[in-house]
């Protein structure tokens, strides 16, 4: 007869001592799993289970964390200053920040700032970058004219994010830029990337008993 | 852009029928308490608002279509939803939106129950609010969403008699409204100028359509309580009138100077005069100020008129504004006639109804215009119609020519019309002598008017060469005629100059004029002799006072003669002789005696038609008859010419008539001998 077993394990990872040091990921390319899985082993066929673990790499506020602000044109036709409050944002945080218009010779019809994810895969040779914009957001509508200032508030809570990753286990990376692009009345694009690191905040609501306590999803 | 008229009514409807329905599912959404379904619904209806095809007029009803349907939002917001949910929460929702524009009608709406839940300070969310809707750039599109933002934010605005501390003080209020308007004239000034030339008038008109989205900012300003006159004139006004200056755009200060006048109360703009009128002095370009400085000056007079009380003492209005308008005339040389004259007008009605005893005022005004024109003579081109219109302000306030007279630069300025208007405003000068009976009794008056109306009086250098319609001369004439009835005085002495002074004006009128103009004064001195005669005893001179009149007389009947108005002088004679009979005296018996004999003389010497003869004659004959006081000597020849006068008539019958009418002369035989 089949015997039902009904498994139902808190795993603490401090009891274990099992590192995990990246954070879940599952992307176009690649996906970073970490699963329990329990085998019962038997004469003929072997039971196996699997179950999903979520894992969250949380960090704390950065102990450096300076704007990003910088002056980019073209020569004769578009001169601006773009200034963002911070280069490292966690993943509920706000994007602050203006953009000033030094100088405005070209017709402009909107400008919006995008959020580009970049998913490099592989290395050396075979190295792939997959971008792919998560957001499209409009700050601004219609023509500027010289020392105007246009305020950005970008919510990232909105959006489906990541933290960033660099070389995860050398085998990919997962970065963030923010695109600043203008369109002018031809549907000219200019355009102004920036990279920001997203990080992952604790959230509030944790105790810091339960750190380290791991959500446990019911796979099947 | 699309821009026939059935195109926009086309568009129009389009984007009204998604309007209807995406408001139709918002609020079925919200009535089920879906409020992420309703905001989806909201948005799709605010996406509507970014269109760039409609034009203003088709925009604001696409808008007002929009913004009543958010009332509902706002509703369920205030009502169920912030039962059990933080409002804060949805202040940040609604900021997720992808497109701005929906994005800030959403905020605003949310901001708004946000800030009436007062769980927020209400200062901060209103920056927060004023700040954000920088993100539209684009002018229509931005002028409405901030027009949206004041209209939303009307009763929520910290001033001085709410109940609520600590949130915002009546000066954040003043700044909210004061940055919302800075940025809507920049928007609506930034219209001007673009697009093509070509479409400038277009656009002009364009922008004056949306005109009032920007002044309902000074409105809303206007009905702050907590402006008080110290705030307006350090806070509120410096801070506008610096945005009129930078934007250096005519459309925008015209209309604006013009709101400020009528939207806040007169006693501000009396203590802020001096910096009003300064902001109208400086040279920017093409403003019309005219109209500005007219409207106010209209609207402090009506306060001054409402009550006397309410302009200050140390306030001396007509001093500020004559000078203000002098500097302003002399700075813009370019400045038409036309408008030079409706400034001075403005002045003239200033005085008139605030200052109406101080007709030096008036004169003033008079003066300056004439120091105007006389520096610059081509500046007075072409401006006839106008400058008749300001003389006929004061001589319809007046109503009374005496006034007028007094004036002495009315006159100064009568040069530099034109030849027609300068008659008919003489016309209507001597209409209104005479319709309202004004007697003007002192020869120097008298002389004065007479110069006045010199264009009635005598020909002018100006005049056309071509002869004039017959019909207007004698109306003109007559005119004059019975004027001289008015220029009267109650005392003869001064009566006699008068009468001098009217002859040697009238005199200079021509042969042409005078078979008008003089009968009335003779008939004047004539009536004169009557009044010396009836106060012979308060008045020894009297007698020779009658002989000069008699000459006087006798000149003017002999100036008729030479310009060959034979039967007018005719009767005119023998009229004077009448009176010569009966003032009494030597020297008059001697002056009828001339007189008649004149009479005959043009009577033989000019009448040739034998009717007319008839006439004459039984005319001398029946005046002489009544004359009583010829001595013998006198009458004797008289009557004898008479008879032979009478019996050399051409046709029998007229001669039997003649005869027989001097029957009378011999049997009644009235003369002085005989007592009557």
């Amino acid at each position: 007869s089949i015997i039902d077993c009904r498994l139902k394990a808190v795993v603490s990872t401090q009891s274990t001592g099992v590192v995990k040091q990246y954070e879940s990921y599952a992307g176009r390319n690649c996906r970073l799993r970490y699963f329990l899985r329990v085998a019962v082993s038997r004469r003929l066929v072997d039971i196996v289970h699997e179950r999903e673990l979520m894992v969250h790499q949380l960090s704390s506020y950065p102990e450096t964390n300076s704007s990003l602000k910088m002056e980019v044109g073209i020569e004769d036709c578009l001169h601006i200053e773009f200034e963002y409050n911070r280069s490292k944002y966690h993943l509920n945080d706000v994007i602050v920040g203006k953009i000033y218009f030094i100088l405005v010779r070209i017709k402009i019809k909107h400008m919006e700032l995008s959020i580009i994810k970049r998913e490099t895969t592989g290395s050396g040779p075979n190295t792939y970058n997959e971008n792919e914009q998560i957001s499209r957001y409009e700050i601004m509508d219609g023509a500027p004219v010289r020392g105007e200032s246009i305020p950005i508030r970008l919510f990232l809570s909105a959006y489906d994010l990541t933290p960033t990753m660099k070389d995860v286990n050398k085998k990919f990376s997962v970065r963030y830029y923010l695109n600043l692009v203008l369109v002018d009345e031809e549907d000219r694009r200019y355009f102004k990337q920036q990279e920001i690191t997203l990080w992952r905040k604790s959230p509030t609501s944790l105790k810091p008993e339960n750190r380290g306590v791991v959500a446990l999803e019911n796979h099947t | 852009m699309a821009n026939s008229e059935t195109e926009q009514a086309k568009y129009l409807d389009a984007a009204k029928e998604v309007v209807k329905r995406e408001a139709f599912n918002m609020q079925r959404a919200l009535d089920k308490g879906q409020l992420m379904d309703g905001l989806r619904h909201a948005t799709e209806m605010l996406n509507e608002l970014r269109t760039s095809i409609l034009m203003p007029k088709s925009y604001y009803e696409l808008y007002m279509m929009v913004t009543m349907e958010l009332t509902h939002l706002n509703m369920y917001m205030s009502g169920e939803f912030i039962k059990e949910n933080k409002i804060a929460d949805l202040y940040e929702l609604v900021q997720h939106a992808g497109n701005i524009v929906p994005r800030l009608y959403l905020l605003i709406t949310v901001g708004v129950v946000y800030i009436k839940s007062q769980e927020c300070s209400r200062k901060d969310i209103l920056q927060d609010l004023v700040e954000m809707c920088r993100g539209v750039q684009h002018p229509l599109r931005g002028l409405f969403l901030r027009n949206f933002l004041l209209t939303s934010t009307r009763d929520v605005l910290p001033d001085i008699d709410d109940n609520i501390v600590d949130s915002g003080t009546i000066d954040d209020s003043i700044d909210f409204i004061l940055l919302n308007f800075s940025e809507m004239n920049k928007l609506w000034v930034r219209m001007q100028h673009q697009g093509h030339s070509r479409d400038r008038t277009k656009r002009e008109q364009e922008r004056l359509e949306l005109k009032i989205l920007v002044g309902t900012n000074l409105e809303r300003l206007s009905r702050l309580e907590g402006v008080t006159v110290s705030k307006y004139q350090n806070h509120v006004l410096p801070a506008i009138l610096k945005q009129l200056i930078n934007c250096k755009d005519s459309i925008a200060q015209e209309y604006l100077m013009d709101c400020i006048i009528q939207v806040f109360p007169d006693e501000f703009h009396l203590k802020t005069l001096d910096t009003f009128l300064d902001t109208c002095c400086q040279p920017q370009g093409t403003v019309n100020v005219r109209n500005i400085i007219i409207s106010i000056i209209g609207r402090l007079s009506n306060y001054a008129q409402a009550d006397p009380s309410n302009i200050p003492e140390d306030i001396e209005l007509f001093q500020i504004f004559s000078g203000k308008v002098t500097q302003i005339i002399q700075s813009r040389t370019e400045m038409p006639p036309e408008d030079i004259l409706a400034l001075q007008s403005a002045l003239i009605k200033l005085a008139l109804n605030v200052y109406p005893s101080e007709t030096g005022y008036v004169d003033k005004v008079l003066e300056n215009t004439c120091n105007i024109f006389n520096e610059e003579r081509s500046r007075a081109k072409g401006c006839s119609a106008e400058l008749s219109r300001m003389l006929r302000v004061p001589i319809d306030h007046y109503g009374d020519i005496l006034t007028i007279i007094q004036l002495e630069h009315f006159t100064q300025l009568f040069g530099f019309l034109e030849y027609k208007s300068r008659k008919e405003l003489c016309v209507y000068l001597a209409e209104n002598v005479i319709q309202t009976e004004t007697h003007i009794d002192s020869h120097d008056q008298v002389d004065l008017f007479l110069t006045m109306i010199s264009c009635l009086v005598t020909d002018q250098a100006d005049q056309s060469a071509e002869p004039e319609d017959p019909e207007d001369f004698e109306i003109e004439q007559s005119l004059v005629g019975r004027l001289v009835h008015q220029l009267t005085s109650g005392i003869p002495d001064q009566q006699f100059l008068i009468l001098n002074t009217c002859k040697k004006h009238l005199l200079t009128g021509g042969d042409k004029r005078i078979q008008y103009t003089l009968p009335s004064l003779i008939f004047r001195a004539i009536q004169l002799c009557r009044v010396y005669h009836d106060l012979a005893a308060e008045d020894e001179k009297w007698e020779k006072k009658v002989t000069k009149i008699l000459m006087y007389i006798n000149s003017l009947l002999s100036t008729l003669v030479k310009a060959e108005y034979w039967d007018l002088a005719l009767r005119l004679f023998l009229q004077a002789a009448l009176v010569c009979d009966m003032v009494g005296i030597q020297s008059a018996e001697t002056a009828g005696y001339e007189f008649v004999s004149q009479a005959f003389a043009i009577y033989e010497e000019e009448v040739s038609d034998s009717k007319a003869q008839l006439i004459a004659i039984s005319l001398i004959v029946a005046t002489f008859e009544r004359t009583i006081n010829f001595s013998e000597e006198n009458h004797e020849p008289l009557r004898s010419q008479c008879l032979r006068a009478s019996s050399k008539l051409l046709k029998k019958p007229d001669q039997c008539r003649a005869v027989s009418l001097c029957a009378h002369l011999y049997w009644s035989g009235k003369n002085r001998e005989m007592a009557g």
